[in-house]
């Protein structure tokens, strides 16, 4: 069983690793470097500027330290197809557990680390601290993350019947328990306490887990949403095959689905429609992007830059709704239908042209509200007239075909 | 003669599954395609619906290959897939309404035979429902009902018995049987041997990509005299040959 979790974690790990490298571009990583260092030249600003024994500064402290450690779920790495093929071997299932929560506890303490490292100057100055009662904090934290996820390990079992030990707020009590007397009587009361918690329930665990059964389903769903979790974050920055996206009913939008007329030539507009709207992968994609481009040129000032920011919204947009055409190609009626990839090719620019339509009349509102000149606004207005009509009628038809014709 | 399959050497990639197999079904027909795992069931169907494209051979529909008017030959097939697909996005209202809408079926007409269809399914007060929330046998009656909604000419059902509660069996052959008496013809897939030997009118025994045998029961009972009564005895003894 240990092993298993070495050969799985080994394949998530070269999996992490492929989707990091694409993450971590070099466009990125300018751009993070020059974040982090604003950040902490403004924490440096804070910290010369605070003065020692603030009222609220355990506060701040107990809630950074609060959030902290929650950092680092446990990753047990559990397939569905596990609860048929590992069922047999439920006994020996804790072995991997366990793994399990070893590489999570690395992880997570890694991260335990970096923010006390970097909230020990603030605990120095605002609690007046010294580095012993520092170090006793850092200390608690690391043992207050290690019984957090003996309580994930123990949540694994029905130990407790249907009450489940790693609810949020089952951590968050534990923590503020644990925190509270140490931010504002004395670290040490921490340490004390924490030792005992972790202690007794790892003896609690120990006692139990033999006799009990695996949450396998609910095991396999925490994880599946730990995954789409990681998934969703790689997705901003590249594809991912496994978030697909949910479906929502969105009952409010049948009046605007309904304008589209049941008729034979409108089947693929009907289809489509519906799936844009209802579907949050792509609506998600126009609606983040409009909203992003709405905000930028809110705070935007200048003659020519709103011009070029408006237009490159659009095109952003447009360019990414392209694979939306492909949405229904495994549906086998898709393909079985009396319709011609003409019909289909046809609806799909009309649905382009509508959402870009859509999207650019929203930003040039914000154009005309934020930089109301006759050259600004009459600018961007041309201009985005000629993109969407460009993009939608001429772009998006030559690209589709290309895109048939690859379909064989 | 409705459906026409000469010669055809086909398959997913450039190694054919199929090995040069003919067959025909006639207007007002029932034709059991029968053949074990792999034998080449699907691929036949998936040939005939128009996903695959032959390597060789024709297959032609009342005249109509799919080369020569794709949307003539379309408009003239309803299929049923063995494992029911549905657009996640739709609800059961706006699947009947699409089909409606891509085989440009009269609205009016179409609705009040859906009601009827909904209503022998138990399906009439699910209208609204998203696929996600039907049960595997309910969405393989959605299929049917979006089928049996148009006026197609072939019916093409890839086994349509495993996963459907007996009442619905029940009504789903009542159904083929109305539409065979209308005149259409219907090409079904199906490892459900005793209620094929049943219901079809003729088979056609698939094996490895070929045509073994194909004809009624009894010009079957007459070729294999040795074999055994019913069709299941035939296909086993058929397929025996094969294994030893």
């Amino acid at each position: 069983m240990t092993e298993l979790f070495h050969e799985r974690l080994q394949r998530h790990l070269r999996e992490m690793a492929k989707y990091l490298r694409l993450v971590f571009n070099d466009f990125f990583v300018f751009a993070l470097l020059f974040f982090l260092g604003g950040l902490g030249l403004g924490y440096s600003n804070i910290l010369k500027n605070l003065k020692a024994d603030q009222w609220w500064a355990p506060f701040v402290a107990l809630l950074v330290l609060i959030i902290t450690a929650q950092f680092g779920r446990y990753a047990t790495l559990i397939e569905d197809a596990d609860r048929v093929f590992l069922l047999p071997k439920e006994r020996a299932m804790h072995a991997y557990f366990v793994q399990a929560r070893k590489y999570s506890l690395v992880l997570a303490e890694i991260a335990q680390v970096i923010v006390m490292f970097i909230l020990t100057p603030f605990l120095r100055v605002a609690l007046g601290w010294s580095l012993m009662e520092v170090i006793l904090l850092v200390v608690a934290q690391l043992v207050l993350k290690d019984a957090l996820l003996r309580l994930d390990i123990s949540s694994a079992y029905q130990v407790t019947g249907q009450r489940r030990m790693n609810h949020w707020a089952v951590k968050w009590l534990v923590s503020i328990i644990v925190l509270v007397p140490g931010l504002w009587l004395t670290p040490f009361l921490s340490f004390v306490l924490i030792l005992f918690i972790d202690v007794f329930t790892w003896l609690w665990l120990e006692e139990r887990w033999p006799k009990q059964q695996i949450r396998w389903r609910e095991q396999i769903k925490i994880e599946d949403n730990r995954m789409l979790g990681i998934y969703r974050f790689f997705n901003l920055f590249t594809e991912v095959p496994m978030v697909a996206g949910t479906i929502k009913r969105r009952r409010y939008l049948d009046g605007i689905l309904r304008l589209v007329k049941p008729t034979h030539s409108q089947t693929y507009l009907y289809l489509y429609s519906r799936g844009m709207l209802r579907g949050t992968e792509f609506s998600g994609l126009v609606v983040r992007l409009t909203v992003i481009g709405m905000l930028l040129l809110y705070f935007v000032r200048g003659e020519w830059l709103p011009i070029f920011l408006a237009a490159l919204f659009i095109y952003l947009i447009g360019f990414q709704l392209l694979p939306f055409f492909q949405q229904y190609d495994d549906v086998v009626f898709t393909h079985v239908y009396p319709l011609t990839e003409q019909q289909q090719v046809k609806s799909f620019v009309k649905l382009v042209t509508i959402i870009l339509a859509v999207a650019a009349a929203l930003l040039w509102v914000i154009i005309l509200i934020a930089n109301p000149t006759v050259k600004t606004a009459g600018g961007s207005l041309v201009v985005e007239l000629i993109e969407v009509w460009y993009l939608a009628r001429i772009y998006t038809p030559r690209r589709l075909a290309r895109a048939i014709k690859n379909r064989g | 003669m409705a459906l026409e399959v000469s010669h055809v050497v086909g398959g997913y990639s450039q190694i054919p599954v199929l090995k040069d197999i003919s067959f025909d079904v006639q207007d007002g027909e029932l034709v059991g395609l029968i053949g074990l795992n792999g034998a080449g069931k699907s691929t036949t169907i998936n040939h005939v619906i128009g996903l695959l494209t032959p390597h060789k051979g024709t297959i032609t529909l009342n005249g109509v290959t799919i080369a020569q008017d794709s949307q003539a030959y379309k408009q003239q097939i309803a299929y049923i897939p063995e494992t029911p697909v549905l657009y996640q996005e739709l609800t059961l209202r706006e699947h009947l309404e699409l089909t409606m809408m891509a085989y440009d079926l009269d609205h009016d007409v179409a609705w009040a035979t859906a009601h009827e269809l909904l209503k022998t399914f138990r399906l009439d007060n699910k209208l609204d429902w998203f696929p996600a929330n039907f049960s595997k046998g309910m969405k393989q009656k959605v299929m049917i009902v979006c089928a049996f909604l148009t006026q197609a000419k072939l019916f093409i059902i890839d086994e349509p018995f495993l996963g459907l509660d007996p009442l619905a069996v029940n009504d789903l052959l009542q159904l083929i049987e109305k539409r065979k008496q209308a005149g259409a013809s219907i090409l079904m897939s199906t490892h459900v041997l005793d209620t094929a030997q049943r219901y079809c009118d003729r088979f056609v025994l698939l094996h490895d990509g070929q045509v073994k045998t194909e004809g009624t029961l009894s010009e079957l009972q007459a070729a294999l005299p040795e074999a055994g009564e019913s069709l299941n005895d035939i296909y086993l003894s058929m397929t025996k040959v094969d294994r030893s």
